[in-house]
């Protein structure tokens, strides 16, 4: 069955048919071509695919791209601004915590959704706000560090 | 095994009786969608392979989470874990529901996942379960046929089995104010080995006491997880404190009746051990938290 969505991702408006068994993480990678949002165990279990869904982060592989109809999408390809990388995406880099990459994507995601509602969070809140977000090379000290550095840094400039 | 997810037909209902239609029209072969965290996976494995799919999220009014002074409060099946835990009047009068709605898996999952659909998977270890069972909750069943109303333990039937029939939805969660001097907690014991965030022993319990200086236990309800083929409400346990003046020893005692009402298959021995010290741990939250 094909249904018409019309959808907001990354600031952009989309209209287009797809198929009720299609999931919102093969919608974002295989209809749009945004491969920045990676699939990983798809179950929910490890936030690689983790996209903001109205501003929340989700699994994008635990929703039907026909639920997100009307909705307004974030994914790591929308981070960046007229060419200059996110603070977070800044912080990562500056902090070594890319290591493989694969969970960076979503960590980004994670953190950005942090960061909105609570500028000014303890390292406690950071680590609950990544619980859902696996890290394959296991390299966590440094992708709290980095949201703790972006965190200041943006405080700082607003 | 995971598969691609098999085609379906999507419907949209705008309100309940819409659903409910929908349901009886295509008895059997159609799963209600809310969150889709249990549903999504399920398709997945292909151990649900529905030829309608019936989203129930524009439905506006299932989200609600209401309170009234007399008649306690009333929970929408799309109302998801983040929505009970951060909702104000959930965390100071039915705090063990909020720190329960916290126990389930991620903020991901919190953020899509519902505590009705929670209960509609009936996964041995459900966290709100425990809670809401403590909480001597009442679901809501309806269908074209009428409504009913059932307590929440004698809505699991056995692993990932309820009493819901194919044609009925679970359209609210009630749960009942709770009395003068009581106060709440659940506890979880999560298996730290696995990646994915399950509960090996989890305990919802209730007291209530006279008066905060005699503390004589006037109401006690206690509600285990993943101990049994279902959740569970203990009540012998809960039973052997009324009447009783909280003193040192009692609330232990309470946890080694629990662990005689459970039934745990795997790792038995360890869970029935845990569940003597999840309940008196419990309780003893319970008793801190008595206003």
């Amino acid at each position: 069955m094909q249904k018409i969505i019309n959808v907001i991702v990354n600031g952009e408006f989309y209209e287009v048919s797809v198929k009720s068994n299609m999931t919102l993480l093969d919608f974002l990678r295989d209809k749009l071509g945004l491969t920045g949002t990676k699939g990983g165990c798809e179950t929910g279990a490890c936030g690689a695919c983790t996209v903001l869904l109205e501003g929340k982060p989700v699994n994008s592989c635990l929703v039907f791209a026909v639920e997100a109809h009307g909705k307004d999408i974030l994914t790591v390809e929308g981070l960046a601004e007229n060419g200059q990388l996110h603070p977070l995406q800044e912080a990562f880099v500056s902090e070594g915590a890319v290591q493989c990459g694969y969970c960076t994507p979503g960590m980004l995601l994670s953190a950005k959704a942090l960061l909105d509602g609570n500028p000014n969070p303890t390292e406690t809140e950071v680590k609950e706000a990544i619980a859902g977000n696996l890290c394959r090379c296991t390299g966590y000290v440094k992708i709290v560090k980095a949201i703790l550095v972006a965190a200041e840094k943006m405080r700082r400039r607003n | 095994m995971l598969r691609k997810i098999k085609g379906f037909t999507y419907l949209k209902p705008f309100t309940v009786s819409e659903a409910i239609s929908l349901l009886d029209e295509y008895n059997g072969k159609a799963k209600i969608l809310a969150g889709g965290t249990d549903l999504l996976i399920q398709m997945k494995q292909r151990t649900q392979n529905p030829e309608y799919v019936i989203d129930i999220k524009n439905i506006p009014e299932l989200g609600n989470i209401t309170y009234d002074e007399n008649e306690g409060l009333s929970i929408g099946p799309l109302a998801t874990y983040t929505a009970l835990a951060s909702s104000p009047v959930v965390r100071e009068k039915f705090g063990l529901l909020a720190d329960a709605a916290f126990a389930v898996g991620s903020p991901q999952i919190q953020n899509r996942g519902t505590v009705a659909g929670n209960l509609c998977n009936a996964s041995p270890s459900a966290d709100t379960a425990p809670a809401l069972i403590a909480l001597n909750a009442q679901l809501k069943l309806v269908s074209m046929k009428g409504e009913r109303i059932v307590s929440v333990e004698e809505f699991f039937v056995g692993p990932f089995k309820t009493i819901l029939k194919d044609t009925e939805i679970l359209a609210e969660i009630l749960i009942p104010n709770v009395p003068l001097h009581s106060g709440g907690s659940y506890l979880w014991l999560p298996k730290i080995i696995t990646a994915v965030d399950e509960t090996l022993v989890g305990v919802g319990a209730l007291i209530t006491v006279d008066d905060m200086k005699n503390k004589i236990c006037t109401e006690a309800r206690i509600g285990l997880g993943s101990v049994a083929p279902t959740p569970i409400r203990a009540k012998k346990a809960g039973e052997s404190l009324k009447g009783k003046r909280i003193e040192n020893g009692l609330f232990e005692q309470a946890g080694v009746i629990a662990s005689t009402e459970a039934l745990p298959r795997s790792r038995a021995e360890y869970r029935s051990e845990m569940i003597k010290v999840f309940v008196k741990r419990a309780l003893n939250r319970a008793l801190e938290r008595i206003r």
